[in-house]
């Protein structure tokens, strides 16, 4: 079986309001973040993605399968909708019992795999509650129970963090980090970029229904050329060293840290920064304690290609 | 780079046939159609006319019961296609009221909490999410319809001192098919209207109105046009037809209420089609978040 979600020049439009416009991605196991403002497209590409919308051009594959082999396509894909929907006045166990009646199991499987799903998000003891009772972290939970329940091979999750407070947010990407190294596909939406950067093996950056960016962080990063690096350099002397670097011209920007000991440097090429560093590290020049990427993450990907209107640069 | 063990296992055991899980999604709609306590009340009040139908053909058949009323006659009360009629139109009718109840919490709410996605993110198809909601809303309006009908059809054969119940299997048969197409017609209407309302008591409402005002229309356009085409529009009259020819009782109002059968059939053949398109219009997994 295809191991990656494929999607082939797809466009979607409702009536003349644009969904998504000639995407066309190749996305990989583990954990995928789709990020973009409101209204970019991120949950018509979710849509797309399992099968609940049909593309009005294109072509889309997951795992190899497309939606018109219904059973075998839904069975393999989770999916956790932003939407705080339950049926009214169910517990936790019926809401992922039911699930499971619908994906097709049997009884008894149907309540062993509810019974393992409720205690991944740690929910046993909860389960016999109406989920009306339910914190809004409680029902995130229990909604991504139920995407999980099924053992899917893709997981989709619209906004899974929101809601959740810090212990439970932690648990969570615990939860996604680990089915993510286990090879499963994890794709998320989410709008709070530090997380994005921690959990994410790769992003796709969407806007206006048009795809921005993707691959992994610093990919995507050192594509951006208009946006020359920065880096913080931690030392004693920063200010000597921005001298330095602007004497053998290599540094476009300079701008001291707040606190006196560092310096944020912008360079075009990363590469030969480091080795010019490296050379005056080694004549002792200045004392280097620390040097690290000030704009290789999310947020300055965002900021950079997005902007922080929305619209893309 | 971290290397990790690939060791994630999807789930590959059987699975159930689509009906099963079309059975899932009609459970789930049955239990919400009966959790609310004025689902219970209309229910309730839908077998008073049962219970008052019950008490007639008990007077009718029994002789003993019915000196001790001092009613007058050998038989005061015929039992007969013209009487089934009458249970059969009263029933719907409460049917109808039940429906408009019922429809509405089956669907609006879904619509409402955008629940469609997540149902239809498992393998069942917008068809077998109708079909399950319409299963539902079937089951529960066969209840107060053909069930109570055959009920009292079968009391009155076994409490008749003539072989009754072979020489009338025309008003089982009647009962039967009368109230399944018009539980059937009710149900698609029902659901269908429903689906484009968001609040429950406002697509109550428009189902009475969808019942009533084209009535009104239909009259309208037949005092002006001299025609009795207009009646074409009026669901009551059409379905008094109906339930008249299938129970083989006389006519209840006079020729200008008289349809043609095959002219009424194309009429809700049309009505579901136009139902049928606006279900298909409304029962989607769209999930557009803008703004």
């Amino acid at each position: 079986m295809n191991d990656t979600i494929v999607f082939e020049d797809v466009s979607k439009f409702y009536g003349e309001v644009l969904g998504v416009n000639r995407i066309s991605l190749s996305i990989p196991p583990g954990i995928t973040t789709l990020v973009g403002p409101n209204g970019s497209g991120k949950t018509t590409l979710m849509n797309l993605m399992t099968g609940l919308v049909q593309p009005s051009s294109g072509r889309i594959s997951v795992l190899g399968l497309t939606p018109d082999s219904a059973p075998e396509f839904f069975s393999m894909v989770g999916y956790c909708t932003q939407f705080d929907f339950f049926p009214r006045g169910v517990t936790g166990w019926q809401f992922i019992l039911d699930s499971l009646m619908l994906h097709g199991m049997e009884e008894d499987m149907a309540v062993h795999l509810t019974i393992e799903a409720l205690e991944r998000v740690q929910l046993g003891d909860a389960a016999g509650r109406s989920i009306a009772g339910y914190s809004k972290g409680m029902r995130q939970k229990i909604r991504l129970a139920q995407a999980i329940a099924h053992h899917p091979r893709v997981l989709v999750l619209d906004e899974p963090l929101n809601g959740l407070d810090p212990m439970a947010r932690a648990e969570s990407i615990a939860l996604f980090q680990e089915l993510g190294r286990q090879g499963m596909h994890v794709l998320i939406s989410s709008h709070i970029l530090d997380e994005v950067d921690r959990i994410s093996d790769r992003v796709v950056l969407i806007t206006g229904g048009y795809l921005i960016a993707e691959g992994s962080i610093h990919q995507v990063r050192q594509e951006v050329h208009e946006k020359p690096m920065q880096v913080l350099i931690r030392c004693e002397h920063p200010e000597l060293l921005a001298s330095k670097m602007f004497a053998i011209n290599h540094c476009v920007e300079a701008r001291l840290h707040a606190d006196g000991k560092g310096v944020f440097l912008r360079t075009a090429d990363i590469d030969q920064f480091h080795t010019m560093l490296c050379g005056i590290a080694a004549k002792g020049l200045v004392k280097i304690d620390a040097v690290a990427p000030a704009d290789d993450d999310a947020n300055a990907i965002y900021q950079y290609l997005i902007g922080s209107d929305g619209s893309a640069s | 780079m971290a290397v990790y063990k690939h060791n994630y296992s999807a789930y590959t055991g059987s699975i159930t046939p689509p009906w099963k899980r079309v059975a899932a999604i009609a459970r789930y709609a049955f239990l919400e159609a009966w959790s609310s306590k004025i689902t219970i009340g209309l229910f309730v009040l839908s077998l008073l006319p049962f219970v008052l139908f019950l008490i007639g053909i008990y007077l009718a058949n029994n002789p003993l019961a019915r000196a001790l009323i001092n009613s007058q006659g050998p038989q005061t009360i015929a039992i007969d296609a013209r009487y089934f009629a009458k249970v059969l139109s009263s029933q719907c009718w409460l049917g109808f009221v039940l429906a408009s109840w019922i429809a509405p919490r089956l669907i609006t709410f879904d619509l409402a909490d955008n629940a469609l996605p997540i149902l239809l993110s498992h393998p069942v198809s917008r068809l077998g999410y109708v079909s399950g909601k319409f299963i539902a809303l079937f089951g529960s309006l066969s209840v107060v319809t053909w069930v109570p009908c055959l009920l009292l059809f079968v009391y009155q054969g076994y409490s008749s001192p003539q072989p009754w119940a072979a020489a009338n299997l025309r008003i089982a048969f009647g009962l039967f098919a009368g109230a399944v197409i018009w539980i059937a017609f009710i149900s698609i209407l029902c659901l269908a209207l429903s689906s484009w309302v968001k609040w429950r008591v406002v697509a109550t409402g428009i189902i009475f109105a969808a019942m009533f005002v084209p009535a009104g229309v239909g009259g309208i356009f037949s005092a002006v046009l001299r025609t009795r085409w207009g009646l074409l529009l009026n669901i009551p009259v059409m379905m008094s037809n109906i339930w008249q020819r299938l129970l083989g009782a006389p006519a209840p109002f006079n020729d200008r209420l008289s349809l043609p059968t095959g002219a009424i059939a194309v009429m809700l053949g049309l009505a579901c089609f136009l139902f049928i398109a606006m279900l298909n219009a409304r029962i989607r997994a769209r999930e557009v978040v803008r703004g």
